[in-house]
C-alpha cells in the first residue's frame, strides 16, 4: 500500500519532469524502434535458413523478444534509473535527505527516479508478445500464463537484487556508476535463449550476472516449456537474492552512517 | 506544573571518531598501501554536552570543522556515535524511528533536496506523500508558509530557474512541511544577499513562536546568531568552548573595548592611549585593556579636543575571530 502510493507520487513528478522536455520522448521513440528493427531482423535473417534455434521456433523466439524488450523496459523505468541516483546522491551526500525521511530508505531510494519514456519498450513488448501468442495459437493456457507472471515476477525481482547489491557497494567505492553502464551491455544477450551460449557463457549468464532469469526463463514459462527445477530454481534465486541484498543494504548503510563526514 | 519538560536535545560526552585511511606519498608508499592501509583516529567530537529546552533557539558556532555538521548529523539520526549519551525529543536518533523522523527537519544550506527540473511545489508534494501529511493540514501549513516566505510567485516555476535565495526559501518550505518541531539548520544564509539573509532570519524566529519549535542552527554570519540567538554553545577542535548567554560569551572573551573618538583631524600621536585600529577623517579607533578603559577615556577628554566619543565591545564577529584563533587543541 505504502509502496504504491508512494510510487505514485514519484511518477508523478516524473512525469511533471518530463512532459517538459519532449524531445527526451522522440530520442526514446527513435531509440526502440532501432532496437526493434535489430531484433526482427536478426530473426527475419536466421529463420531463412533453419525452421528451429535451439529447440526454440520463430513465434517462441519472437514471444522471447516481447520478454527482453518488456523485462528491458522495466529495468530502464525504475531499476536502473533509481540505483543511478542512488550512487548520485552517495557521492554528493543528498543521501541525507533520504536518510532522514521517515520511510523505509530502500524503498525511497528504489523508486525514486522514473525514467517514463521507457514504458514504450513495455508496451512494445508487450505488443509483441501479444503477436507472439497469436502465432503460437491455442497453445498457451492459463496455468501457462499464470506460470509467465510468477516467473516474470522473480526474474524482474532477481535483476532489482542485483541491481542493489552492485549500487550499494558505492557505499564503500564512491566511484562507481559505470558498473551499470556494463550490465546494460550484458542485457543484450538476453535476446536470445541462454541455451545458444557456450556452457561457460550459459552459467554466467544465469549465476554471475542472472540475466536468464531476466528473459529466458519467464519466456520458457509462456511458451510451456518450463520445468520444476527451473521454476523452484527461480523463485528461490529471487527469495534468496532478496534476503541477501537487503542484507547487504543495511551493512551499507551502517557503512555510510559510521565513516561519511 | 509539577515536572519540568525533559530536554528537547540532551547530549553527553558525545563522541563521534571518523578512522580515515592514510594515503602516503610516492609510488612505492601508495603500491604498499594497497596491501597494509594505515589508518589512524580523527575525533571530529571529543567529548560534548548540552541540553537545548523545548522551544528554545540556539546558535551553535564554531570555525570549519569544528564539528558541527558531524553533531549535527548525529542529532538528526545520520551518523552513529562512536561514544555518549544522545537523545532528541526522548528518541536516540541513529535508531531512526519513523516517530521521531516525523518530527525534525534538517535544512542544510550547502545541498538542495528539491528536484531541480520542476517546479518546488512538486517536490512538496512528494514530501507531503513520504511525511503522509493529511491533506487539510498540508494545505495550511502550505499556505502559511507561502505567505512567510513569500513563495507565492516561486512555486510553479522549475527551481533551477530561482535564484540561490529562492531556492533557499523554497528548501525551507519543504523542510517545514510536516511541521517539525525539532529544526536543525546548517547554514541556511549561507551565499545570500543581506536582504534575503534578513528574511529568512524573520522567518524563523516566526516559525519558532507560531509553532514552538526548537531549532539549532548554526552559521557563518554572526548577524543571523545576534538576531535569532539568546543562547550559543561555541565549539572548536570538537570540544566545548562556551555555552550561555551571547552577552556573556562577549564578557568572557573581551579583554579589550573599543573607544572611537571624533577629533578634528588625524594629527594627534594616539599611540599612548592604547592600539590605533583605524583613523578616518579624524574618528580614531582605539583598542584599550578593559581594566584600563575608564582611565583612558578621562585622559583623552583632559588632553585632546575630543568632539565625540564612544566606548563600545568589540564587534562580535571579531570576538569570535579571536576565540577560534586561542588554538586549544
Amino acid at each position: 500500500m505504502t509502496f504504491l502510493r508512494l510510487l505514485a507520487a514519484f511518477f508523478k513528478v516524473s512525469v511533471v519532469g518530463e512532459v517538459a522536455y519532449r524531445v527526451n520522448f522522440f530520442i526514446q521513440l527513435f531509440q526502440t524502434f532501432l532496437s526493434l528493427v535489430v531484433s526482427l531482423g536478426g530473426l527475419a535473417v536466421i529463420f531463412s535458413y533453419t525452421d528451429k534455434l535451439g529447440g526454440w521456433g520463430p513465434q517462441e523466439i519472437l514471444a522471447l523478444v516481447g520478454v527482453y524488450f518488456l523485462v528491458g523496459g522495466m529495468i530502464g523505468l525504475v531499476i536502473q534509473p533509481g540505483m543511478e541516483k542512488l550512487i548520485e546522491s552517495v557521492r554528493d551526500g543528498t543521501l541525507d535527505f533520504t536518510l532522514t525521511k521517515p520511510e523505509d530508505t530502500q524503498l525511497i531510494v528504489s523508486i525514486g527516479r522514473i525514467d517514463i519514456w521507457r514504458l514504450i519498450d513495455i508496451l512494445l513488448g508487450l505488443g509483441i508478445m501479444t503477436a507472439a501468442l497469436i502465432g503460437l495459437g491455442e497453445k498457451v493456457g492459463l496455468w501457462q500464463a499464470g506460470m509467465f507472471l510468477l516467473m516474470l515476477a522473480a526474474g524482474g525481482v532477481i535483476i532489482y537484487c542485483f541491481f542493489l547489491i552492485l549500487a550499494t557497494l558505492s557505499f564503500w567505492f564512491v566511484r562507481i556508476e559505470n558498473i551499470l553502464t556494463i550490465f546494460q551491455s550484458m542485457y543484450e544477450a538476453g535476446r536470445w535463449p541462454v541455451s545458444l551460449y557456450p556452457p561457460w557463457l550459459r552459467y554466467g549468464l544465469t549465476f554471475v550476472v542472472p540475466i536468464a532469469f531476466a528473459t529466458t526463463v519467464p519466456a520458457e514459462a509462456l511458451t510451456g516449456r518450463l520445468n520444476w527445477e527451473t521454476l523452484l530454481g527461480a523463485v528461490g534465486l529471487a527469495l534468496l537474492l532478496l534476503v541477501i541484498s537487503r542484507v547487504i543494504w543495511r551493512v551499507g548503510l551502517r557503512h555510510y552512517s559510521g565513516a561519511s563526514a | 506544573m509539577e515536572t519540568q519538560n525533559p530536554p528537547a536535545v540532551h547530549i553527553k560526552d558525545l563522541r563521534k571518531v571518523y578512522v580515515v585511511s592514510q594515503q602516503e606519498s610516492g609510488a612505492k608508499a601508495a603500491l604498499r598501501g594497497l596491501v597494509r592501509r594505515r589508518s589512524i583516529e580523527v575525533p571530529a567530537v571529543d567529548g560534548i554536552s548540552f541540553d537545548l529546552a523545548p522551544g528554545e533557539i540556539v546558535g551553535f558556532l564554531g570555525p570549519n570543522g569544528a564539528g558541527k555538521t558531524t553533531t549535527l548529523k548525529m542529532l538528526s539520526g545520520l551518523l552513529h556515535p562512536t561514544a555518549g549519551e544522545v537523545k532528541v525529543l526522548g528518541y536516540t536518533p541513529w535508531k531512526r524511528d519513523k516517530p521521531f523522523l516525523r518530527q525534525i527537519t534538517l535544512v542544510m544550506g550547502q545541498r538542495n533536496q528539491l528536484v531541480w527540473d520542476i517546479p518546488a511545489i512538486h517536490s512538496f508534494e512528494l514530501n507531503r506523500a513520504i511525511y503522509r501529511i493529511p491533506p487539510d493540514i498540508y494545505r495550511s501549513t502550505l499556505r502559511e508558509l507561502t505567505d512567510l516566505l513569500e513563495l507565492e510567485p516561486l512555486l510553479n516555476k522549475p527551481v533551477r530557474n530561482l535564484s540561490l535565495g529562492e531556492r533557499m526559501k523554497c528548501e525551507i518550505a519543504a523542510g517545514l512541511l510536516h511541521r517539525p518541531g525539532m529544526v536543525f539548520l546548517d547554514e541556511p544564509t549561507i551565499g545570500l544577499d543581506v536582504t534575503m539573509q534578513r528574511r529568512i532570519r524573520s522567518f524563523i524566529a516566526e516559525y519558532n513562536q507560531r509553532f514552538g519549535a526548537t531549532v539549532l542552527l548554526t552559521s557563518h554570519y554572526m548577524a543571523d546568531v545576534e538576531a535569532l540567538c539568546r543562547r550559543v554553545v561555541v565549539i572548536h577542535h570538537g570540544r566545548l568552548l562556551f555555552d550561555g548567554d551571547l552577552s556573556s560569551l562577549v564578557q568572557k572573551f573581551t579583554d579589550h573595548k573599543t573607544i572611537v573618538v571624533r577629533l578634528g583631524d588625524c594629527h594627534a600621536d594616539l599611540k599612548e592611549y592604547g592600539e590605533v585600529v583605524s583613523c578616518v577623517d579624524g574618528l580614531v579607533t582605539l583598542r584599550v585593556p578593559k581594566s584600563g578603559t575608564a582611565q583612558v577615556t578621562e585622559r583623552l577628554l583632559a588632553d585632546l579636543p575630543v568632539i565625540d566619543l564612544l566606548v563600545e565591545d568589540p564587534p562580535i564577529e571579531e570576538l569570535i575571530e579571536r576565540v577560534f584563533a586561542q588554538e586549544k587543541p
